[in-house]
């Protein structure tokens, strides 16, 4: 992406996040295929493995590990949540330990951003997140002939022995940034800026914008009695929240409660 | 100087102490650094997409085209991102009727099937053994002059009437050219695959007397009792069904619609619903029919609706003087809750409670169609769920089951056919769709490969368009010996599908993203609505539109059959059919009627008494004589699973995966990496088995086991789920593809290789919705 | 010794001591290449096919690697700790283990870098961690650090290189080395400043992780507690390690190479030291149940799946712990040649076992409540590329034994 070079110190800042309505994600899967799509996310021919598969978006199957016919399932979508650190002091995770500087909070729109040609693959961001939203490139990334033809150019490919993660699409931030700048303006609306993943949802379930306005929906959705976080109490402060009226989904976003087969399980 | 021990130590202690220093202070060290740097930066990437020369990928102008996706029946609006020539992004269309800027798993996925290996290059004749993926590369002319060699043998032969076309779907302009082929040439086999909306729209023939596909008014609906509708995994118009799921889960609890999902198993949809009721499989119309028991019983029914626009509901005489009895009469007899209870494993109290409050609720709808509707399923079955929805009362009412008119027919010339059509038209369908038998059904797609298996001759040539009945047909084994005795199969599929695998000649037809057509109603909506596709990119293939293949060989065969069919091309036969609207589509890219609403009561029925019939006159109107009164009316008539108990103790249900697309288009790579660890584990596929019936096979999770049906035998893995009801089998449809590529085929096992067709007796369509199964440990 | 005995290299053999016949020792170092080249062969894998060809994946980013690093580095703690006993606390005596102490930290040193370099994803870019250094990540810290503190052990090996006989008769490399020898203290200074902070950032490493709440532990200042537990179970086991690999060089060499008081001074100090080590651990055990129990994480769940059972802590801190403290506290049971051995080993192998669990079995842990458990274990590539550098460092051990002057009371104690 070409970025349209502008004085600094008069940005308009924004703290973009998400708001997942579990009630209405139906676990379809759309969102993952719009994400792999937009950014040019490789494939092979068995993924069955999926703890090296490469996903910037996850969609967990969880149960309430009820026998017949008492189960229930329910689905959690994961994109990167965009923690802005303990304590509000901004040491996010993942870039508080990357040694080479790769991985960045950017304080102009709430971002964790990551520079695939820099990082040279320690895995240490990996280890600090804790929601296994970053993964690494196992494999070099490979198209059947004639199919690099969709890759979107706006993304840049990611080689092999990198940590990739979800930028919450930040490629269509700078277009549409631009895109105002050349209108004139300085703020983006709220339906200028939208990730792949939230355009695709055929549920709607998933909001995106900007959690500090309070014109945008967000803003709203999050102060919802049933909204919640994943591992609030870490202290990582994510910027994706989840709404749920199910009570034991609910509580499945705070501590681990053991063995398998104790309250929530993988579905 | 002489090399001894002292110099040649000496020696070697210098060279390396000096090379060692020199190496380490030399620059070459961080220019080498640098260097690979860019390599694995830079050159190794780009290496990656197929070649060092061009930078990719290649930025160009960026562009948006709206088409149409028809990739399943849901017929969404999809824009299309195109940077320069490529097309890189499909999204939903903002503002299309259907699906409002959403889209699905495999909408989403499309362009990998634009641009994928699994692509059919161009005209291909077989080379090799059938089936063995040898292919010849054709001309145009060559491949289509085969296929007029062999059609006009065959007409010459007087075996016109051999010829059999099995198309996806009756619908839009293709296929209706595709069944003026088939008139013209002379023969009346053009089948069509088969789905519950079939049995839907029989069901509508019979107790309303109109010719209409079902439409749902979803949105409005406030209670949804769902008999196993994958209502979220697919069913329908799939994006369009699921947002109207995400209106029925409204923020506002008081808008909230409540969703009651009747279904052995706890799919996506049960788990999405307020109320998850298993029930034994198979039982579903027994369970509508204890409803509507609970309903009558208690006057909980639209009494307006029942008593002045409906037939049959009280005993009558009919006009003979021949008394007969009455649905209410029928089911307060039969369908106490306590015999539902026994039949369908539910209490007793939840019958009443679940009745009482579809009744009760001022917007109820019951919906209907296994799964993702793929299988036809039983008529009484429907007719007993339809009979719900007319006692509440919400026939063509909002939030209500709407009997939409099918699509008026093109206006085209008739086509006139010369002695050898006429014969050949004339002769009985091999299928026996509209015969006595079966005088209310249009295409019994299983029959004609039983036909074909058991009568060698009986079929000489299939033409296949937009279907992959080699795959998609339930008996697979049957499939493959029918295919066996068809000398000559054509297929005009874009894709290498099992069709094409196993047919001789290929006509590649262009990809939807490549090629202009119409693409009327989706499934399931309850306004008309055409859609058109637009080429989105030039075609990457030799591929040419099957509409123009198939008038090019029409007129190749000249007569008759060349003379229906005066267009000079696709592009212009379709911009004629669709004179006044075609300004409308070609700008906006689709006309809707926004305001339709469908006849009141007193115009809806056209049945002979002109009212919504409980007890069908119609059956005898058609000579379809039934022995006893209940034959008349909506009642429960359980379809048998093929299989002794004793043998196969065990139930297997087909399950439908979001996920997994099961039609004639295989799974693209991104959906199939979407599914689960617990679906598919390398190329085994899971099956799901409740763990109290694991425990009682000595199955744990993981484990392998033989799964074997009356029909064929798998070795599958086991997955235990306490999300399925004890003694069922659950295994997912859409793998055990053999065609396309290895990003698809051979994994897992296909589900329709272990199912069999069991008759429905009034459709004679296929009303399979399990198989008695057996499971154990290897 | 009669000339026609003498080994082939008799020339480069420092004189006084007694060594094998050059064929013999060509042979062992023949052998020794075996496992080498299986190394270098999974190493070249990793390199060109990419680390797919390993065990780890998405859930195990960190593994052997990652755990045998840590524990290397710990075990080449003995180098700097002794030089500091040596020229800083001036423990006279211990000048006739602190060359050998050197070359095991060399060894250790260069296989914890090699070891690295193949573990990360993109080693042509190894360099980044200098180049776009971030001073905020505990990995920086590392990098710099270690890789300061290889240089000065190169510095403290070069003299033993140039005390080489052949070398040592130019008067340039002699000159140098004596100069070199006067620098020591200095020299042991600057490695004792950076061996604190790079022994303590390793411990920061998983410290920091307060997404992981097995690993998170709160600190002083930058510094998680790990930090100064790190740095002290290094101290106390680095010379044991000493001790062992001096035990397996005597055992090979058949002779006693350093006499029994020195080896008691290291095997006191580290049986002092790991009582303290102990005391603070167990402190910061408790203070960890607590807190981690406040975020959500009881202690029951970090052991709830095996293999990472309740067994893991007190094999760690008692087997592997209290087990050898006392058996080095007691003067009997240390002096007894056996015991000591037994002991030495045992801390060694706890050093290691507290790496793996720091990294491990910290990554092990579910963290999401819907997480499932995975287990892992490396692969004979991981296993191969690993031990590549055992077997390199014991070609480098061999080749210091039978060239350089590193035992000074050999001749002593074996007078030919
Ligand atoms: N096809 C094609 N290829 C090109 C070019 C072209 O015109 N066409 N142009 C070439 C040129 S001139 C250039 S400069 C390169 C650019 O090539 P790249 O540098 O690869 O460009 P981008 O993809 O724009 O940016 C890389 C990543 O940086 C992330 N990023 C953005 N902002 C930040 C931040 O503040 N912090 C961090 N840590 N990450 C951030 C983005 O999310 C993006 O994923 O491309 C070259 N390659
Ligand atoms: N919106 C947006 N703006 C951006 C950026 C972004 O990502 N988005 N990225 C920024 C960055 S990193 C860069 S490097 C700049 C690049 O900005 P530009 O330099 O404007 O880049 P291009 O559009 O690649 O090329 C400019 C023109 O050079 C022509 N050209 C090609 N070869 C030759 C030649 O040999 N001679 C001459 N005379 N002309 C030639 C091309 O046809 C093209 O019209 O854009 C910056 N601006
Ligand atoms: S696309 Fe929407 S409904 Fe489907 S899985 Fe993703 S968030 Fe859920
Ligand atoms: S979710 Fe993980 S990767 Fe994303 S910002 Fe938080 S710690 Fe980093
Ligand atoms: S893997 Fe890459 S992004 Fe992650 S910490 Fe290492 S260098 Fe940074
Ligand atoms: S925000 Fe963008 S990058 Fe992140 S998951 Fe959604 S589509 Fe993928
Ligand atoms: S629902 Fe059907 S028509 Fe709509 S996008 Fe998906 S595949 Fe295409
Ligand atoms: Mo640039």
């Amino acid at each position: 992406m070409k970025e349209a070079h502008h004085g600094e110190g008069d940005e308009k800042t924004y703290k973009f996040g998400m708001v997942i309505d579990l009630d209405k994600c139906t676990g379809c899967g759309a969102c993952m295929v719009a994400c792999m799509a937009e950014n040019n996310i490789s494939f092979r021919k068995d993924e069955t493995d999926k703890l090296r598969s490469n996903f910037w978006m996850r969609v967990y199957k969880i149960s309430n590990g009820l026998p017949f016919p008492d189960t229930e399932v329910s689905y959690i979508p994961r994109p990167c949540m965009h923690c802005e650190g303990y304590d509000h002091h901004h040491a996010t995770p993942c870039v508080s330990v990357c040694p080479a500087t790769v991985t960045d909070y950017n304080h102009e729109t709430g971002i964790v951003s990551q520079i695939y040609t820099r990082c040279f693959g320690c895995r240490y961001c990996m280890a600090a997140c804790p929601y296994h939203v970053r993964v690494f490139n196992w494999w070099d990334p490979r198209w059947p002939k004639g199919m690099e033809k969709y890759l979107n150019p706006d993304v840049s490919v990611r080689m092999r022995g990198v940590v990739e993660k979800c930028s919450f699409c930040f490629h269509r931030y700078q277009r549409a940034k631009n895109k105002a700048y050349a209108e004139g303006r300085r703020e983006l609306r709220e339906d200028e800026y939208q990730t792949a993943c939230t355009q695709a949802c055929p549920a709607g379930a998933i909001t995106f914008g900007d959690l500090n306005d309070p014109h945008h929906k967000v803003y709203k959705l999050k102060k919802d009695p049933n909204a919640f976080r994943l591992l609030e109490k870490l202290g990582t402060n994510p910027k994706v929240y989840y709404v749920s009226t199910t009570d034991w989904v609910r509580k499945a976003s705070d501590a681990y409660t053991g063995k398998q087969g104790e309250g929530v399980t993988p579905g | 100087m002489k090399l001894d021990r002292r110099t040649f130590i000496e020696l070697s202690v210098g060279f390396s102490v000096g090379a060692g220093t020199g190496i380490l202070l030399s620059p070459v060290n961080w220019k080498l650094m640098d260097d690979m740097t860019i390599w694995s930066q830079e050159l190794w990437p780009r290496y990656q997409l197929g070649g060092l020369k061009g930078q990719l990928p290649q930025r160009g102008e960026v562009t948006h085209v709206d088409s149409v996706c028809t990739l399943c029946p849901g017929g969404c609006g999809i824009t299309v991102r195109k940077v320069g020539d490529r097309a890189t992004k499909i999204e939903g269309r903002a503002g299309y009727p259907v699906n409002d800027g959403g889209i699905c798993i495999l909408g989403a996925a499309g362009l990998q099937l634009l641009y994928g290996p699994w692509r059919v290059p161009g005209p291909l004749r077989r080379a090799g053994q059938r089936g063995a993926g040898q292919w010849e590369q054709v001309s145009w002319e060559e491949a289509i002059a085969e296929a007029v060699k062999k059609l006009a043998a065959l007409r010459g032969e007087g075996n016109a009437h051999t010829v059999a076309c099995m198309l996806g779907s009756d619908r839009g302009t293709v296929p209706q050219l595709f069944a003026r082929f088939m008139k013209a040439f002379g023969s009346p086999n053009l089948m069509r695959t088969a789905t519950a909306e079939d049995t839907y729209e029989l069901t509508l023939g019979l107790m309303q007397g109109v010719t209409s596909s079902v439409g749902y008014d979803l949105e409005r609906a406030n209670f949804i009792l769902s008999f196993g509708s994958g209502l979220i995994e697919g069913w329908g118009s799939p994006v369009r069904v699921i947002k109207a799921h995400s209106i029925w889960r409204s923020a506002n609890v008081k808008e909230r619609a409540t969703v009651v999902q009747i279904e052995p198993r706890l799919s996506n949809t049960a788990a999405k619903a307020d109320r998850w009721y298993p029930i034994n499989p198979g039982t579903e119309g027994a369970l509508a029919l204890g409803l509507a028991h609970v309903i009558i019983k208690e006057s909980l029914y639209d009494d307006n609706f029942i008593r002045n626009h409906t037939f049959g509901f009280e005993n009558g005489t009919d006009a003979t003087g021949k008394g007969y009895m009455g649905f209410k009469r029928l089911v307060l007899t039969k369908y106490t809750p306590e015999a539902v209870s026994r039949m369908t494993g539910l209490s007793s109290s939840k019958i009443i409670n679940l009745a009482r409050a579809f009744a009760r609720a001022k917007y109820p709808l019951a919906v209907w169609g296994r799964g993702k509707g793929t299988m036809p399923g039983s008529v009484y079955e429907c007719m007993a769920v339809h009979a719900l929805n007319a006692l509440v009362g919400n026939i063509n009412r909002p939030g209500g089951v709407w009997a939409r008119p099918k699509v008026a027919t093109q206006g085209w010339p008739e086509v006139s056919q010369d002695a050898t059509a006429w014969t050949g038209y004339g002769m009985p369908r091999l299928d026996g769709a509209g015969t006595k038998r079966y005088p209310l059904t249009g295409h019994r797609p299983e029959r004609l490969f039983q036909m074909a298996s058991e009568k060698p001759g009986a079929v000489e040539a299939l033409l296949v368009h937009e279907a992959d009945p080699y795959y998609t047909t339930l008996d697979s084994q049957a499939v493959a010996r029918a295919f066996e005795n068809i000398p000559f199969v054509v297929s005009f599929s874009s894709y290498m599908d099992e069709t094409a695998h196993h047919a001789d000649l290929i006509l590649p037809n262009h990809h939807y993203l490549e090629r202009w057509e119409d693409c009327p109603t989706p499934v399931g909506l309850q306004k008309p609505l055409l859609g058109l596709l637009r080429p989105v990119v030039a075609p990457q293939f030799d591929t040419k539109h099957a509409g123009d293949t198939l008038m090019t060989i029409a007129r190749a065969l000249g007569g008759t059959i060349a003379n229906a069919f005066p267009w000079e091309d696709y592009e212009g036969l379709l911009k004629e059919t669709l004179a006044d609207q075609w300004d409308t589509l070609e700008e906006t890219g689709y006309v809707e009627q926004a305001g339709y609403t469908p006849p009141a009561w007193e115009q809806a029925f056209g049945t002979p008494s002109g009212k919504f019939e409980f007890y069908v006159s119609a059956f005898d109107q058609v000579g379809m004589t039934m022995r006893k009164d209940v034959g008349y009316l909506p009642h429960y008539e359980p379809v048998k699973p093929e299989g002794d108990a004793a043998l196969y103790p065990l139930v297997l249900i087909p399950t439908d995966l979001m996920r997994l697309a099961d039609g004639p288009v295989g799974n693209p790579p991104f959906c199939t990496k979407t599914l689960e660890e617990t679906e598919l584990k390398g190329n085994d596929l899971f099956v799901e088995v409740n763990p109290e019936t694991a425990a009682d096979h000595g199955l744990s999770e993981g484990q392998y086991a033989t799964l074997e049906t009356p029909k064929d035998t798998a070795k599958v893995l086991v997955h235990l789920f306490e999300g399925i009801m004890p003694g069922v089998i659950g295994i997912p449809k859409g793998l055990g593809h053999t065609g396309y590529d290895d990003y698809l085929a051979g994994k897992g096992v296909n589900a329709n290789s272990l199912l069999g067709v069991v008759e429905d007796p009034i459709s004679g369509l296929c009303a399979t919705w399990g198989i008695r199964a057996k499971l154990t440990r290897v | 010794m009669d000339s026609a005995s003498a080994p082939f290299d008799s020339a480069l053999i420092p004189k006084g001591v007694k060594r094998c016949q050059f064929k013999w020792f060509l042979l062992w170092i023949a052998i020794l290449h075996g496992p080498l080249t299986i190394g270098v062969i999974a190493t070249l894998m990793c390199w060109g096919l990419a680390l797919n060809v390993t065990y780890l994946n998405n859930n195990y980013p960190f593994g052997l690697w990652i755990a045998a690093d840590l524990g290397i580095i710990a075990l080449g703690a003995g180098a700097f700790f002794t030089g500091f006993l040596r020229y800083i606390v001036k423990i006279d005596e211990l000048k006739h283990i602190v060359n050998f102490a050197v070359i095991v930290g060399v060894v250790c040193y260069a296989a914890a870098q090699g070891i690295l370099g193949v573990d990360i994803g993109q080693p042509l870019r190894g360099w980044f961690i200098f180049w776009h250094a971030n001073v905020h990540s505990m990995l920086t810290e590392v990098a710099f650090c270690i890789t300061c503190y290889f240089m000065v052990l190169c510095v403290e090996y070069l003299p033993l290189i140039l005390e080489n006989r052949q070398i040592y008769k130019f008067g340039f490399p002699r000159g140098f080395a004596h100069h070199l020898h006067e620098a020591m203290p200095t020299i042991a200074a600057i490695g004792v400043f950076l061996s604190f902070f790079h022994q303590g950032s390793l411990g920061g490493v998983p410290g920091v992780l307060y997404g992981r709440p097995f690993a998170f532990r709160e600190g002083f200042l930058v510094w998680p507690w790990t930090f100064f537990l790190f740095i002290l179970s290094a101290i106390a086991c680095g010379p044991c390690f000493t001790i062992l690999i001096t035990r397996i060089t005597e055992g090979f060499a058949r002779k006693r190479l350093v006499k029994r008081n020195v080896i008691d001074i290291l095997a006191k100090i580290s049986g002092r030291l790991l009582a303290l080590y102990l005391v603070l651990k167990t402190i910061d055990t408790v203070y960890w149940i607590a807190t981690a129990g406040k975020v959500g994480a009881p202690l029951s769940s970090f052991y709830a799946n095996q293999p990472y059972g309740y067994w893991v802590l007190i094999t760690e801190l008692g087997i592997f712990g209290v087990i050898p403290c006392i058996l080095l506290l007691i003067k009997a049971t240390r002096q007894n040649e056996n015991i000591l051995i037994l002991a030495c080993f045992l801390n060694c192998a706890g050093i290691f076992m507290n790496r793996w669990i720091m990294t491990v079995q910290a990554l092990a842990v579910p963290v999401m409540p819907f997480d499932k458990f995975v287990s892992y274990h490396p692969n004979w590539v991981e296993y191969a590329s690993t031990l590549l550098f055992v077997w390199a460092g014991a070609i480098v051990i061999s080749l210091s034994y039978r060239y350089l002057p590193i035992f000074s009371q050999e001749k002593e104690l074996n007078p030919i």
